[in-house]
């Protein structure tokens, strides 16, 4: 029996042996998993993790004890309590839909598809297990269109444990539109309630349905897997682990690792400097969270409260070194626009805010900016703080502020008229640019 | 912060959490802008002609009326106010 998710054997470099096509969000990559994935079918997660037991009833209530105990957050990037979000659906009483959500629209993300595609049964004993401890009557597997390999993965483990005569409460697939908002939380519910894929706004998020609607939790796929380790073992035999996704300039590498390891090992160990030479930065949580000085990201530990400490968050995983030959300015002015352009076109402040953010920081990365005009910068940035019905925007302004930050020298550089001399390849992918 | 606590205030502890919120929701606004005209203390325009609302609650009465005269004309129907 195991107690952490081992998708693989404990990473070694050089061992990548397989690649797990992910291919739907970076069509020109794959990704790898460090020395390869072992797919477990039915028997093989049961070998592994053992049978998950019945939740149902009186049991539900020592599941959240346990959620509680090793202080599970969620792993879309939140991290919001997972606890805390069981117990204010329970407040509304029984008959709710319960959604694992494996949308992933971080794009520089692949640990949701290579989890869903190596370990589907775990990730659905968790999603059964929430929802008999919820009392849903209605699961939910939430995955892009066009994430084929996830989509069969998920339906072929389905009907294993139909076949295996598994009792399972009614467990649908449902496809999203391929967009990078397409997994944010309001959105899937507004879609479950007959509405279209797009967030919105919602005034208590502890209650994020319409009244009148189902109640409905939505948990990402990690957090349901984790959900499962304890739904098949306890508080006491968990290991804190986290999935990362690593970007290399043509691949990316999903790993698992704990806090006994740092941000600097998993670099050393799944990153490959195209110029020889550590990072100068990475990128921490997602194409929203913070960049990170190296010597600042090297030595902290993979751990949700070590990095929350650390005044950062692991946020989805996502762990993107820059090189020290590119321009952290370029990248974060190309990665603006990519998330500008991701805009779900509702609110004010995101389409017209957004967009004039990275209008001038495409200027400032050229070397045009005035000074007015990065007065101007300042001032847009501090008007759209806080204002979209969902985060998406603030997110791209994280981003962005911890790069004129953590970039100054490029920043003063750029300031006065001139560019880097950093290489004209752009480092991280962005969906639909060559 | 204040040192001295406003009579109402001391006399009606209530008072505070019963006063209602300006909200908007900013997915449904279009920026119309009738609203920051019609409650100019509590409503400002951003650089693009969209509102931002004053988050504090409205515990007075000029604040209040200003705010549900807002609230009653915007033609989007995207201010209410939320206690």
């Amino acid at each position: 029996m195991t107690n952490h998710l081992q998708l693989a054997a404990p990473p070694r470099r050089g061992t990548a042996s397989m690649m797990v096509d992910t291919a739907a969000l970076l069509p020109r990559s794959g990704t790898e998993t460090l020395s390869g994935p072992d797919i477990h079918d039915l028997d093989a997660h049961r070998a592994a993790y053992g049978v998950r037991r019945s939740y149902l009833g009186s049991a539900g209530a020592a599941l959240l004890d346990a959620i509680e105990t090793i202080t599970l957050t969620g792993r879309g990037g939140g991290h919001f309590p997972t606890a805390a979000k069981w117990r204010s659906v329970m407040a509304h009483g029984v008959g709710g839909t319960v959604v694992a959500n494996g949308a992933e629209g971080e794009p520089g993300s692949a640990k949701d598809a290579v989890l869903l595609q190596i370990r589907p049964h775990l990730v659905l004993d968790g999603l059964v297990s929430a929802m008999e401890t919820i009392g849903a009557s209605d699961g939910v597997v939430w995955i892009h269109d066009g994430a084929w390999a996830t989509a069969r993965s998920v339906s072929r483990a389905l009907a294993e444990r139909a076949h295996a005569g598994v009792d399972d409460p009614p467990i649908r697939v449902l496809l999203a539109p391929d967009r990078f908002l397409s997994g944010e939380a309001t959105g899937i519910i507004r879609t479950l309630e007959g509405g279209p894929t797009l967030p919105r706004y919602v005034e208590n998020p502890a209650q994020p349905w319409t009244t009148g609607h189902r109640p409905v939790l939505v948990n990402n796929v990690e957090t349901m897997a984790r959900v499962g380790l304890l739904a098949v073992g306890s508080a006491a035999t968990y290991h804190p682990t986290s999935l990362l996704t690593v970007i290399n300039a043509a691949h990316r590498v999903v790993l698992e690792a704990g806090p006994d390891q740092t941000i600097g090992d998993i670099v050393d160990l799944a990153w490959h400097s195209p110029d020889g030479r550590e990072p100068q930065a990475v990128l921490l949580g997602g194409y929203g969270g913070s960049w990170v000085p190296w010597e600042v990201a090297r030595a902290l530990p993979v751990d949700v409260g070590a990095v929350r400490a650390a005044g950062f968050s692991i946020g989805a995983g996502l762990i993107a070194p820059l090189p020290a030959s590119a321009c952290g300015l370029e990248e974060s002015a190309r990665l603006v626009r990519y998330l500008a352009g991701q805009s779900a076109k509702q609110c004010g402040p995101c389409v017209f805010g957004l967009a004039s953010v990275s209008q001038l920081a495409d200027d400032l990365s050229g070397g045009r900016l005035s000074p007015s005009g990065r007065r101007r910068l300042t001032k847009f940035m501090a008007e759209i703080s806080g204002r979209g019905a969902c985060r998406h925007p603030d997110g791209a302004l994280r981003m962005l502020t911890t790069a004129l930050d953590v970039f100054a020298d490029d920043v003063s550089t750029h300031r006065r008229g001139r560019t880097c001399d950093s290489p004209t390849y752009a480092v991280l992918p962005v969906p639909g640019e060559d | 912060m204040a040192s001295v606590v406003p009579l109402r205030e001391a006399r009606r502890p209530a008072a505070a959490s019963a006063a209602p919120t300006l909200r908007i929701d900013p997915s449904v606004c279009d920026g119309v802008g009738i609203c920051s005209h019609l409650a100019p203390d509590l409503i400002t325009v951003d650089s693009w002609g969209y509102p931002i609302v004053s988050p504090t609650p409205l515990e007075h009465r000029s604040d209040r009326r200003q705010a549900e005269a807002a609230v009653g004309a915007c033609p989007r129907k995207a201010l209410h106010l939320s206690r």
